[in-house]
């Protein structure tokens, strides 16, 4: 067996079943740092399961997960999280909570300043081109795009070093969905962080990640920088994924 | 912010709670007190027999507390054994068959024995009358009939008896006297405040009387003669405990042998024909017989001091349980969806709590708080326990699978899950169920009076006793108000503590 060194995030020979049922095989999977890895598949692939072995929601039955360079501590999951911002599709922002209540919870549960949290609230709302008098609005005053970005600033409230992100365009439209893909492209530039994305659009991957990984009935069929994928398919399935995924 | 108001709500919650418990206190001190305590079962006779005595009592200079209006024999009686109160007016056959279930007839010397026998009650002479069962149907009927006596009507089918659920149910009541004479009749039950009036709405032929009742003159009625004496004797008398200083009883003695069964049938048709207080004829007949010196005439409160004290007790009753209730099954709410196994078992126990009749819950609570406010505080609690619980663990369960999923995965430990998201979103569903069980208490509450609790129930109680249609309305009709405003305020609360678009959805 192969030893590795305990990297930032990565998975090392993990096991994840439901009774009988494989949802993931030996995964073994080091997660760049300050990079975007898009993990893309069919539905039914594992890809959000593994996801959720990032922050503990699921734990693995075999194998060993390391974020930030330890061991996951079961025992204190939810000061882990609150380094790993995360969003899901559909944004799941709490309802009875306005916008701002939304964006600054964690920093409220935090205990920060209030005016340290004001400041970042708004320069969140600035870097995703939210207006700020929408502060006071609630979440089914929003539009669905605009909804997202309120998601994603709450994900970025305490500044985390890590970023799950599970389907969290899903459910926009094409010409909203392509917006808020130039402005994720953007916050990367300006400032990179470490993103694991879960999608199950090839082209969102691709256009989105630099380290897609290539997720198939519980198991990884490929994974790399983009160009070999596209270039070098590691076998059928990735053929053919990427054929049907392509040109549709 | 709605977490914070819901908060807000909680910290108010303790200082009701200590309230609660100091309440408790009190009532559990009552041994030591130096007030007499009389009680009256909720009849006309018992109203004013124990007028009578208190205003004795109070001419000599003791303290006197009213309990009045309590539901029944066997509250009265447990209520005195458990020492809630000190003295009611008895009547020997219903201790000697429905207390003590003596097989055999005894005289009342003899009764006064075996009373005395433990210890702890004690019989004291009778007032002089003999108020016993009888059957009585209309002079008219009864004439078109030729019925003089229980053996004639026995010969009668298809005739219509109303009985009180009392008599219906007691040994020396109806299934003796349907042996004895060998009744074929079907009785229907029915509370005996309104037998009268469904015998002149020819609802029903016949019906239980007591032989002093002033209501057989009123509707013009016949006492079928007991021809085979099936009935036992009835004497009234003051059922004290034991344990009553010495100088009450000697004062209560005053009143041994001052009745007879046409004085005492004359003093209920003043109060039930002629509509006047007990107050006034208990009064009038202790001058009359010179028992107590004229000072005045007895105190009387205005209809509106009256009205204003019995909704406060009753808001007080239904103010308690309603805390006590939401401070016990909110959390257990959250227990119920934490620990998903106990879900079922809770709120079927909780439920089965909600099937028990009020009345039979409010004698049941005799033995363990006595009576008074404390058993109806608890009774209303029991109640009020089911809707709030079902409706937190129902609210709780329904949060949307995606907001809790999001809330874990931000780091939001289980209690931080709890105060700033579930219970929010759970808000509306949960006050909903404290509003049920608000509007349910009121309603719940005008029963409290047959336990001596007083509130909106006491004039109802009154009203059923002597079939004063307009004393029920002064009681029902602020209970019925009171509801609505409840409601009504209810409302209020939902719109200042919940945002307008997570009322919708709760409505949808």
């Amino acid at each position: 067996m192969q030893t590795m060194l305990p990297r930032f995030f990565h998975f090392q020979n993990v096991y994840k079943y439901y009774g009988p049922a494989y949802a993931l095989r030996d995964i073994n999977l080091a997660i760049a740092e300050n990079v975007t890895t898009a993990v893309v598949g069919p539905s039914g692939s594992g890809k959000s399961t593994l996801l959720q072995l990032s922050n503990g929601l699921e734990r693995p039955n075999a194998g060993r997960i390391f974020v930030f360079g330890q061991e996951m501590d079961y025992a204190r999951l939810p000061a882990l999280r609150r380094q790993i911002g995360y969003a899901v599709q559909g944004t799941g922002l709490f309802p009875h909570f306005t916008v701002q209540q939304n964006i600054t919870l964690l920093a409220v549960l935090e205990k920060w300043e209030k005016r340290r949290i004001r400041a970042r609230a708004e320069e969140l709302m600035n870097l995703v081109s939210l207006p700020l008098e929408f502060s006071r609005r609630y979440p089914h005053e929003l539009s669905g795009g605009q909804q997202q970005r309120v998601g994603l600033c709450r994900a970025m409230m305490l500044n985390p070093a890590l970023f799950l992100l599970d389907e969290p365009f899903g459910a926009l439209d094409p010409i909203t969905r392509h917006e808020i893909h130039d402005e994720f492209l953007r916050l990367q530039k300006s400032e990179p962080r470490t993103i694991l994305l879960v999608t199950h659009d090839l082209k969102e991957a691709l256009k989105l990640a630099q380290h897609p990984v290539i997720l198939n009935r519980g198991q990884i069929e490929q994974s790399g920088p983009c160009e070999d994928v596209i270039r070098h398919p590691a076998n059928d399935f990735v053929a053919s994924f990427l054929k049907t995924q392509l040109e549709a | 912010m709605i977490a914070l108001t819901f908060f807000h709500c909680f910290r108010r919650l303790r200082v009701m709670r200590s309230l609660f418990v100091l309440f408790a206190a009190c009532t559990m001190s009552c041994e030591t007190r130096s007030t007499v305590i009389v009680g009256a079962k909720h009849f006309n006779e018992g109203y004013i027999l124990s007028e009578i005595m208190a205003q004795l009592l109070e001419d000599r200079g003791v303290t006197v507390e009213r309990k009045f209006g309590l539901g029944g024999t066997k509250i009265c009686y447990d209520a005195l054994a458990a020492g809630a109160i000190d003295v009611y007016p008895e009547y020997s056959g219903t201790i000697a068959q429905a207390i003590l279930k003596l097989d055999h007839p005894v005289g009342f010397v003899e009764l006064q024995e075996i009373v005395a026998r433990d210890g702890k009650l004690e019989l004291l002479d009778s007032f002089g009358f003999n108020n016993t069962y009888a059957l009585a149907l209309s002079r008219v009927a009864a004439g078109r009939l030729a019925l003089k006596t229980l053996s004639d009507l026995a010969r009668v089918p298809n005739l219509r008896l109303g009985l009180s659920y009392e008599f219906l149910n007691r040994e020396d009541g109806w299934p003796g006297l349907a042996k004895t004479y060998n009744f074929t009749a079907q009785p229907v039950g029915l509370e005996h405040g309104l037998a009268y009036q469904a015998i002149q709405e020819n609802k029903i032929d016949v019906t239980d009387v007591y032989s002093t009742d002033g209501d057989i003159k009123k509707y013009d009625l016949l006492v079928l003669e007991d021809d085979r004496q099936y009935f036992p004797t009835y004497l009234a008398a003051p059922l004290v405990r034991a344990a009553l200083d010495s100088r009450v009883k000697k004062i209560l003695g005053k009143l041994t042998g001052q009745l007879t069964e046409t004085e005492m049938q004359s003093l209920n048709a003043e109060v039930v024909v002629s509509k006047r207080s007990f107050a006034e004829v208990a009064h009038e007949f202790l001058l009359a017989e010179g028992l107590i010196e004229n000072r005045g005439s007895a105190r009387r409160d205005s209809r509106w001091t009256l009205l204003f004290a019995r909704t406060a007790t009753h808001l007080k009753l239904t103010l308690i349980a309603l805390l006590a209730a939401m401070l016990i099954a909110i959390p257990l709410g959250v227990l119920v969806y934490r620990l998903r196994g106990m879900a079922r078992p809770i709120i079927y126990l909780a439920g089965l709590l909600q099937t028990i009749p009020s009345i039979a819950l409010l004698a049941f609570m005799l033995p363990f708080f006595g009576i008074g406010a404390t058993p109806a505080i608890v009774a209303l609690f029991l109640y009020a326990l089911l809707p709030i619980l079902r409706n937190t663990a129902a609210a709780l369960f329904s949060v949307d699978p995606l907001l809790k999923k999001v809330s874990v995965g931000m780091g939001l430990t289980p209690w931080q899950r709890l105060r700033h998201i579930e219970m929010p979103l759970a808000a509306p569903t949960i006050l909903a169920g404290i509003k049920t069980a608000a509007v349910i208490n009121i309603g719940t509450a005008t029963l409290a009076a047959f336990i001596g609790a007083g509130g909106l129930g006491e004039p109802i109680v009154t009203g059923l006793a002597l079939n004063d249609t307009r004393l029920i309305l002064e009681g029902a009709i602020p209970a019925a108000l009171l509801a609505i405003l409840v409601e009504f305020l209810f409302e209020m609360l939902e719109k200042i503590m919940i945002p307008k678009h997570l009322l919708q959805k709760a409505a949808e």
